[in-house]
């Protein structure tokens, strides 16, 4: 799903309490991954909240609401910041960036992320893929298309980089990205 | 039976066979998964009537052996009454945050007081699937 779509969605506790809302999505290794989330309260004038919400803490991830188990997942912002930027990497201010192939070519600047919960029991919130605005290099300039990211990327909030072979998985919607997504993996492996 | 028939029903003495209340609301423990007592109007003293103190509850009216059953509400029956606790016309989230429809009607067991199942707009829920209820949704097992 993508990540423009997870904020404003409410957080909400098993005994049907809204506690917050999404504001902002933290990256987590090297922004290979979904770290938690920065929250602000629910309202249409309520400003941010102190209190952040870790992955680790989040029960599932639906399309209408975050579920948390109460308000003791529910920990200091600081400290939800603190734990993703010690995995590595700067992972915020992917939107905006610059995505580059291995090879320099200029695929696009990042307008959304693409993000897929792996594993039973909310194992991973995993980065899949990029939403960008193409460049020329895609032969679609100014469309929207979907980048597929292998598992590990390197970012440093002004470029991103990709592996060349990603321009050939690049998807047009989100219905059988997950396929191309896998299919460019396993490609990867194959190299490796 | 279903809330929406039961709402309205009078409340009867058989000891004095007085109308002492009529049925208001009906306050619901989630983690129970059953109706723990009722809301009632028109009473002289008190408005709840806890599930357990009722003597029967009939297709035409609910019994009481007196008045005195019908009592000020109790902690645990106040911390799960009001509008925050209400079921009908709430939406429905799953513990997977997808959000299922709203609250139409819900249907209870007339001996036990168990809810067995919850009406949504379309389809419906079963009430042992029920795990908490809130003042934004009411939240169930997902399938």
């Amino acid at each position: 799903m993508r990540t423009s779509a997870i904020t404003k969605r409410p957080v909400v506790t098993l005994d049907g309490e809204d506690v917050a809302q999404i504001k902002d999505v933290v990256y987590s290794a090297g922004g290979g991954a979904v770290g938690g989330f920065t929250l602000a309260g629910r309202g249409l004038f309520a400003g941010p909240l102190k209190q952040g919400l870790a992955w680790s803490s989040v029960a599932a991830l639906g399309s209408d609401a975050v579920m948390i188990a109460d308000e003791d997942a529910l920990e200091p912002t600081q400290s939800v910041l603190d734990r993703s930027a010690s995995t590595g990497g700067s992972g915020g201010d992917i939107l905006g960036s610059q995505v580059l192939t291995d090879s320099g070519t200029d695929l696009g600047t990042v307008v959304d992320v693409i993000v897929e919960v792996s594993g039973a029991d909310s194992g991973q919130c995993d980065v899949v893929g990029y939403e960008v605005e193409a460049s020329q290099a895609l032969g679609t300039k100014g469309t929207k298309v979907l980048i597929p990211l292998p598992d590990a990327v390197a970012a440093s909030g002004e470029h991103l980089i990709v592996p060349a072979s990603a321009k050939d998985f690049v998807g047009q919607d989100l219905a059988g990205f997950g396929a191309a997504v896998e299919a460019f993996r396993a490609q990867l492996r194959g190299q490796g | 039976m279903r809330f929406s028939e039961a709402k309205g029903r009078k409340v009867v003495s058989t000891s004095t066979a007085d109308a002492v209340g009529k049925v208001d609301e009906f306050v619901v423990d989630p983690k129970a998964q059953a109706v723990l007592a009722l809301v009632l109007a028109k009473t002289d003293s008190g408005h709840t009537l806890r599930w357990v103190d009722i003597a029967a509850f009939g297709t035409d009216a609910v019994t009481v052996t007196g008045a005195d059953k019908i009592t000020e509400a109790d902690e645990d029956v106040a911390a799960l009454t009001g509008k925050d606790h209400r079921l009908l016309g709430k939406r429905v989230l799953s513990t997977a945050g997808d959000e299922l429809g709203k609250v139409s009607d819900v249907e209870f067991d007339g001996e036990s007081g168990a809810v067995t199942s919850l009406v949504l707009d379309e389809g419906e829920v079963a009430g042992t699937r029920l795990v908490g209820v809130g003042s934004y949704a009411v939240v169930v097992m997902a399938e």
